[in-house]
Protein backbone atom coordinates (compact mmCIF):
# COMPACT_ATOMS: atom_id res chain seq x y z
CA UNK A 1 0.00 0.00 0.00
CA UNK A 2 1.08 3.39 -0.53
CA UNK A 3 2.87 4.73 1.98
CA UNK A 4 1.82 8.57 1.75
CA UNK A 5 -1.67 6.94 2.34
CA UNK A 6 -0.72 4.95 5.44
CA UNK A 7 1.02 8.65 6.44
CA UNK A 8 -2.06 10.18 6.23
CA UNK A 9 -4.45 7.67 7.80
CA UNK A 10 -2.14 8.12 11.15
CA UNK A 11 -2.03 11.64 10.85
CA UNK A 12 -6.16 11.59 10.91
CA UNK A 13 -6.43 9.35 13.53
CA UNK A 14 -4.89 10.80 15.60
CA UNK A 15 -6.73 14.45 15.05
CA UNK A 16 -8.48 15.45 18.52
CA UNK A 17 -11.95 14.57 17.40
CA UNK A 18 -11.33 11.10 16.15
CA UNK A 19 -8.95 10.60 19.39
CA UNK A 20 -12.27 12.10 21.27
CA UNK A 21 -14.72 9.70 19.45
CA UNK A 22 -12.39 6.29 19.86
CA UNK A 23 -12.16 7.04 23.62
CA UNK A 24 -15.79 7.97 24.60
CA UNK A 25 -18.62 4.93 25.28
CA UNK A 26 -21.26 6.74 23.73
CA UNK A 27 -19.75 8.66 20.62
CA UNK A 28 -18.65 5.89 18.17
CA UNK A 29 -21.97 3.84 18.59
CA UNK A 30 -23.75 7.37 17.77
CA UNK A 31 -21.97 7.60 14.87
CA UNK A 32 -22.38 4.92 13.67
CA UNK A 33 -26.29 5.43 14.46
CA UNK A 34 -25.58 8.53 12.45
CA UNK A 35 -24.29 6.34 9.08
CA UNK A 36 -26.88 3.85 9.65
CA UNK A 37 -29.73 6.76 9.61
CA UNK A 38 -28.43 8.70 6.71
CA UNK A 39 -27.48 5.29 4.76
CA UNK A 40 -31.70 4.14 5.46
CA UNK A 41 -32.62 7.32 3.85
CA UNK A 42 -30.09 7.12 0.51
CA UNK A 43 -30.19 3.30 0.28
CA UNK A 44 -34.34 3.34 0.93
CA UNK A 45 -34.74 6.28 -1.67
CA UNK A 46 -32.43 5.26 -4.23
CA UNK A 47 -34.36 1.62 -4.45
CA UNK A 48 -37.28 2.89 -4.68
CA UNK A 49 -36.86 4.73 -7.53
CA UNK A 50 -34.64 1.44 -9.05
CA UNK A 51 -38.16 -0.63 -7.93
CA UNK A 52 -40.19 1.57 -9.80
CA UNK A 53 -38.21 1.70 -12.51
CA UNK A 54 -37.73 -2.17 -12.67
CA UNK A 55 -41.91 -2.23 -12.54
CA UNK A 56 -41.24 -4.19 -9.58
CA UNK A 57 -44.17 -4.36 -6.97
CA UNK A 58 -48.00 -3.01 -6.77
CA UNK A 59 -49.12 -1.92 -10.31
CA UNK A 60 -50.71 1.93 -9.69
CA UNK A 61 -53.42 3.49 -11.57
CA UNK A 62 -51.23 6.06 -12.51
CA UNK A 63 -47.39 5.62 -12.83
CA UNK A 64 -45.45 7.07 -9.91
CA UNK A 65 -42.76 9.80 -10.31
CA UNK A 66 -40.33 9.22 -7.61
CA UNK A 67 -36.86 10.42 -8.46
CA UNK A 68 -38.02 14.20 -8.67
CA UNK A 69 -39.98 13.41 -5.37
CA UNK A 70 -37.17 11.94 -3.64
CA UNK A 71 -34.36 13.78 -4.99
CA UNK A 72 -34.04 16.47 -1.72
CA UNK A 73 -34.37 13.41 0.91
CA UNK A 74 -31.86 11.35 -1.22
CA UNK A 75 -29.05 13.88 -0.84
CA UNK A 76 -30.05 14.70 2.74
CA UNK A 77 -29.64 10.90 3.22
CA UNK A 78 -26.63 10.72 1.12
CA UNK A 79 -24.61 13.49 3.05
CA UNK A 80 -25.89 12.33 6.71
CA UNK A 81 -24.16 8.87 5.60
CA UNK A 82 -20.98 10.45 4.62
CA UNK A 83 -20.52 12.53 7.41
CA UNK A 84 -21.16 9.66 10.13
CA UNK A 85 -18.91 7.25 7.19
CA UNK A 86 -15.99 10.14 7.77
CA UNK A 87 -15.94 10.10 11.16
CA UNK A 88 -16.08 5.99 11.64
CA UNK A 89 -12.97 6.13 8.89
CA UNK A 90 -11.27 8.68 11.01
CA UNK A 91 -11.07 6.64 14.02
CA UNK A 92 -9.03 3.94 12.66
CA UNK A 93 -7.76 5.36 9.12
CA UNK A 94 -4.67 3.11 9.16
CA UNK A 95 -6.55 0.01 9.69
CA UNK A 96 -9.29 0.79 7.01
CA UNK A 97 -6.78 2.14 4.48
CA UNK A 98 -4.95 -1.16 4.63
CA UNK A 99 -8.11 -3.28 3.94
CA UNK A 100 -8.61 -4.66 1.00
CA UNK A 101 -12.75 -4.90 1.52
CA UNK A 102 -12.61 -1.10 2.21
CA UNK A 103 -11.09 0.08 -0.30
CA UNK A 104 -12.84 -1.69 -3.23
CA UNK A 105 -15.67 -0.29 -1.49
CA UNK A 106 -14.51 3.31 -1.48
CA UNK A 107 -12.73 3.48 -4.58
CA UNK A 108 -14.55 0.85 -6.63
CA UNK A 109 -18.04 0.10 -5.77
CA UNK A 110 -19.23 3.95 -4.51
CA UNK A 111 -17.53 5.58 -7.74
CA UNK A 112 -19.63 3.41 -9.72
CA UNK A 113 -22.59 3.49 -7.65
CA UNK A 114 -22.75 7.05 -7.99
CA UNK A 115 -22.54 7.29 -11.44
CA UNK A 116 -25.05 4.98 -12.27
CA UNK A 117 -27.26 6.89 -9.68
CA UNK A 118 -26.09 10.68 -11.46
CA UNK A 119 -27.60 8.77 -14.98
CA UNK A 120 -30.33 7.84 -13.34
CA UNK A 121 -31.61 10.75 -11.24
CA UNK A 122 -31.26 12.70 -14.81
CA UNK A 123 -33.21 10.82 -16.89
CA UNK A 124 -35.47 9.21 -14.80
CA UNK A 125 -37.75 11.58 -15.17
CA UNK A 126 -38.25 11.41 -18.72
CA UNK A 127 -38.76 7.20 -18.35
CA UNK A 128 -41.40 7.62 -15.54
CA UNK A 129 -43.34 9.26 -17.76
CA UNK A 130 -43.33 6.78 -20.35
CA UNK A 131 -46.45 4.08 -20.13
CA UNK A 132 -43.67 1.65 -20.94
CA UNK A 133 -40.56 2.10 -18.94
CA UNK A 134 -37.14 1.13 -21.67
CA UNK A 135 -35.01 -1.25 -21.22
CA UNK A 136 -31.77 0.86 -20.85
CA UNK A 137 -34.00 2.43 -17.63
CA UNK A 138 -34.37 -1.29 -16.42
CA UNK A 139 -31.37 -1.98 -16.56
CA UNK A 140 -29.81 1.17 -15.17
CA UNK A 141 -31.98 0.16 -12.20
CA UNK A 142 -31.31 -3.51 -11.81
CA UNK A 143 -27.26 -1.98 -11.80
CA UNK A 144 -27.99 0.61 -9.25
CA UNK A 145 -29.41 -2.16 -6.90
CA UNK A 146 -26.67 -4.56 -7.56
CA UNK A 147 -24.07 -1.59 -6.72
CA UNK A 148 -25.41 -0.91 -3.66
CA UNK A 149 -25.92 -4.30 -2.41
CA UNK A 150 -22.04 -4.58 -3.07
CA UNK A 151 -21.45 -1.72 -1.32
CA UNK A 152 -23.29 -3.15 1.47
CA UNK A 153 -21.84 -6.68 1.28
CA UNK A 154 -17.99 -4.89 1.17
CA UNK A 155 -19.03 -3.26 4.29
CA UNK A 156 -20.01 -6.23 5.76
CA UNK A 157 -16.97 -8.10 4.88
CA UNK A 158 -14.16 -5.27 6.18
CA UNK A 159 -13.93 -7.09 9.70
CA UNK A 160 -14.03 -10.79 7.87
CA UNK A 161 -10.97 -9.65 5.51
CA UNK A 162 -9.48 -7.29 7.83
CA UNK B 1 -37.08 -21.66 30.89
CA UNK B 2 -36.53 -19.05 28.32
CA UNK B 3 -32.35 -19.21 28.85
CA UNK B 4 -32.87 -23.00 28.42
CA UNK B 5 -34.85 -22.49 24.96
CA UNK B 6 -31.62 -19.65 24.23
CA UNK B 7 -29.13 -22.67 24.65
CA UNK B 8 -31.62 -25.27 22.46
CA UNK B 9 -31.74 -22.60 19.56
CA UNK B 10 -27.37 -21.84 19.91
CA UNK B 11 -27.02 -25.71 19.45
CA UNK B 12 -29.60 -25.83 16.80
CA UNK B 13 -27.83 -27.58 13.52
CA UNK B 14 -28.82 -25.05 11.48
CA UNK B 15 -28.40 -22.28 13.31
CA UNK B 16 -24.70 -23.38 14.44
CA UNK B 17 -24.57 -24.32 10.94
CA UNK B 18 -25.49 -20.61 9.43
CA UNK B 19 -23.31 -18.86 12.19
CA UNK B 20 -20.17 -21.07 11.81
CA UNK B 21 -19.61 -20.60 8.39
CA UNK B 22 -17.77 -17.50 7.38
CA UNK B 23 -19.93 -16.75 4.01
CA UNK B 24 -23.60 -17.48 5.32
CA UNK B 25 -22.73 -15.53 8.42
CA UNK B 26 -21.80 -12.60 6.77
CA UNK B 27 -24.62 -12.97 4.00
CA UNK B 28 -27.15 -13.25 7.00
CA UNK B 29 -25.08 -9.62 8.24
CA UNK B 30 -25.77 -8.20 4.42
CA UNK B 31 -29.67 -9.32 4.36
CA UNK B 32 -30.15 -7.60 8.04
CA UNK B 33 -28.70 -4.46 7.07
CA UNK B 34 -29.88 -4.31 3.47
CA UNK B 35 -33.56 -5.06 4.37
CA UNK B 36 -33.01 -2.36 7.29
CA UNK B 37 -32.40 0.05 5.14
CA UNK B 38 -35.21 -0.39 2.65
CA UNK B 39 -37.70 -0.85 5.70
CA UNK B 40 -36.53 2.58 7.42
CA UNK B 41 -36.10 4.51 4.15
CA UNK B 42 -39.66 3.18 2.82
CA UNK B 43 -41.11 3.74 6.45
CA UNK B 44 -39.57 7.28 5.81
CA UNK B 45 -40.75 8.41 2.97
CA UNK B 46 -44.21 7.81 3.66
CA UNK B 47 -43.81 9.95 6.89
CA UNK B 48 -42.47 12.28 5.69
CA UNK B 49 -45.23 12.24 3.08
CA UNK B 50 -47.78 12.73 5.89
CA UNK B 51 -45.33 15.18 7.30
CA UNK B 52 -45.99 17.16 3.93
CA UNK B 53 -42.01 17.29 3.67
CA UNK B 54 -42.36 14.65 0.41
CA UNK B 55 -44.18 16.26 -2.65
CA UNK B 56 -47.62 17.45 -1.31
CA UNK B 57 -49.05 16.85 -4.75
CA UNK B 58 -48.21 13.81 -4.95
CA UNK B 59 -51.34 11.43 -3.89
CA UNK B 60 -50.05 9.87 -0.24
CA UNK B 61 -52.52 7.01 -0.50
CA UNK B 62 -50.96 5.78 -3.79
CA UNK B 63 -47.24 6.61 -2.57
CA UNK B 64 -48.14 4.14 0.87
CA UNK B 65 -49.76 1.86 -1.10
CA UNK B 66 -46.60 1.36 -3.59
CA UNK B 67 -44.20 1.62 -0.36
CA UNK B 68 -46.17 -0.58 2.06
CA UNK B 69 -45.64 -4.02 0.68
CA UNK B 70 -41.50 -3.05 0.38
CA UNK B 71 -41.96 -2.20 4.10
CA UNK B 72 -43.53 -5.81 5.10
CA UNK B 73 -41.36 -7.78 2.97
CA UNK B 74 -38.57 -5.93 4.03
CA UNK B 75 -39.62 -6.14 7.88
CA UNK B 76 -39.91 -9.87 6.97
CA UNK B 77 -36.47 -10.26 6.07
CA UNK B 78 -34.96 -8.46 8.49
CA UNK B 79 -36.51 -9.87 11.68
CA UNK B 80 -35.71 -13.32 9.88
CA UNK B 81 -31.68 -12.35 9.46
CA UNK B 82 -32.00 -10.65 12.77
CA UNK B 83 -33.30 -14.16 14.51
CA UNK B 84 -30.82 -16.33 13.16
CA UNK B 85 -27.75 -13.76 13.74
CA UNK B 86 -29.52 -13.65 17.53
CA UNK B 87 -29.99 -17.46 17.39
CA UNK B 88 -25.93 -17.71 16.82
CA UNK B 89 -25.38 -16.31 20.34
CA UNK B 90 -28.72 -16.42 21.77
CA UNK B 91 -27.81 -17.09 25.58
CA UNK B 92 -25.53 -14.03 25.41
CA UNK B 93 -28.95 -12.30 24.93
CA UNK B 94 -30.65 -13.18 27.98
CA UNK B 95 -30.93 -10.32 30.19
CA UNK B 96 -29.53 -8.27 28.25
CA UNK B 97 -32.10 -5.03 28.32
CA UNK B 98 -30.32 -2.77 25.82
CA UNK B 99 -31.46 -5.69 23.26
CA UNK B 100 -34.80 -6.05 25.51
CA UNK B 101 -35.34 -2.04 24.41
CA UNK B 102 -34.92 -2.73 21.08
CA UNK B 103 -37.41 -5.21 20.52
CA UNK B 104 -39.60 -3.07 22.40
CA UNK B 105 -38.99 -0.15 19.77
CA UNK B 106 -39.43 -1.89 17.17
CA UNK B 107 -42.27 -3.53 17.99
CA UNK B 108 -43.65 0.07 18.96
CA UNK B 109 -42.64 1.17 15.33
CA UNK B 110 -44.65 -1.62 13.72
CA UNK B 111 -47.57 -1.13 15.57
CA UNK B 112 -47.25 2.47 14.53
CA UNK B 113 -46.45 1.46 10.64
CA UNK B 114 -49.84 -0.53 10.70
CA UNK B 115 -51.36 3.06 12.13
CA UNK B 116 -50.82 4.90 9.35
CA UNK B 117 -51.00 2.05 6.49
CA UNK B 118 -54.53 1.77 7.54
CA UNK B 119 -55.21 5.50 8.54
CA UNK B 120 -53.70 7.07 5.07
CA UNK B 121 -56.73 6.36 2.75
CA UNK B 122 -58.70 8.41 5.23
CA UNK B 123 -56.51 11.34 5.46
CA UNK B 124 -55.73 11.76 2.12
CA UNK B 125 -59.51 12.80 1.63
CA UNK B 126 -59.33 15.43 3.93
CA UNK B 127 -58.09 18.89 2.75
CA UNK B 128 -54.91 19.12 5.19
CA UNK B 129 -53.16 16.07 6.76
CA UNK B 130 -54.72 16.38 10.47
CA UNK B 131 -51.88 17.17 13.28
CA UNK B 132 -52.67 13.60 14.80
CA UNK B 133 -51.18 12.30 11.64
CA UNK B 134 -48.54 14.26 11.52
CA UNK B 135 -47.49 13.39 15.23
CA UNK B 136 -47.90 10.14 14.47
CA UNK B 137 -45.40 10.26 11.29
CA UNK B 138 -43.20 12.16 13.48
CA UNK B 139 -43.18 9.75 16.28
CA UNK B 140 -42.30 6.84 13.88
CA UNK B 141 -39.24 8.53 12.40
CA UNK B 142 -37.95 8.66 15.96
CA UNK B 143 -39.05 5.32 16.81
CA UNK B 144 -37.19 3.96 13.51
CA UNK B 145 -33.97 5.86 14.77
CA UNK B 146 -34.07 5.26 18.48
CA UNK B 147 -34.48 1.45 16.86
CA UNK B 148 -31.00 2.22 14.97
CA UNK B 149 -29.66 3.43 18.46
CA UNK B 150 -30.48 0.65 20.29
CA UNK B 151 -29.15 -1.47 17.56
CA UNK B 152 -25.91 -0.03 17.78
CA UNK B 153 -25.61 0.16 21.79
CA UNK B 154 -26.35 -3.57 21.88
CA UNK B 155 -22.74 -4.29 20.95
CA UNK B 156 -21.26 -1.04 22.05
CA UNK B 157 -22.49 -1.36 25.77
CA UNK B 158 -22.86 -5.42 26.23
CA UNK B 159 -20.18 -6.75 23.77
CA UNK B 160 -22.99 -8.73 22.36
CA UNK B 161 -23.43 -9.43 18.75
Amino acid sequence: MDGSLITFGHWLQNREFALAIAGSDWAYPFVQAIHFTGLSLWVGTNLAVDFNLLGFGKKSSEPLQLSKLLLIWNWIGFGIAVTGGLLLFSVSAETYLTNIAFLTKLGLLIPLGLVCHIVIQRNAPAWEKLSEVPMLAKVAGFADLLLWLSVATAAVLIPYVG
Amino acid sequence: MILHFCRWLQDNFLVSAINGTAWSAAATEIIHYFSMFILVGSTVIVDLRVLGAVGRRQDAKQLADWLFPWIWISLGLNVLSGFVMFAGTAPSYYGNDIFYDKLMIILLAVIVNLVVQQQVPKWNQLPAMPAWAKLLAFVSIMLWIGAIIAGVEVPALTGVG
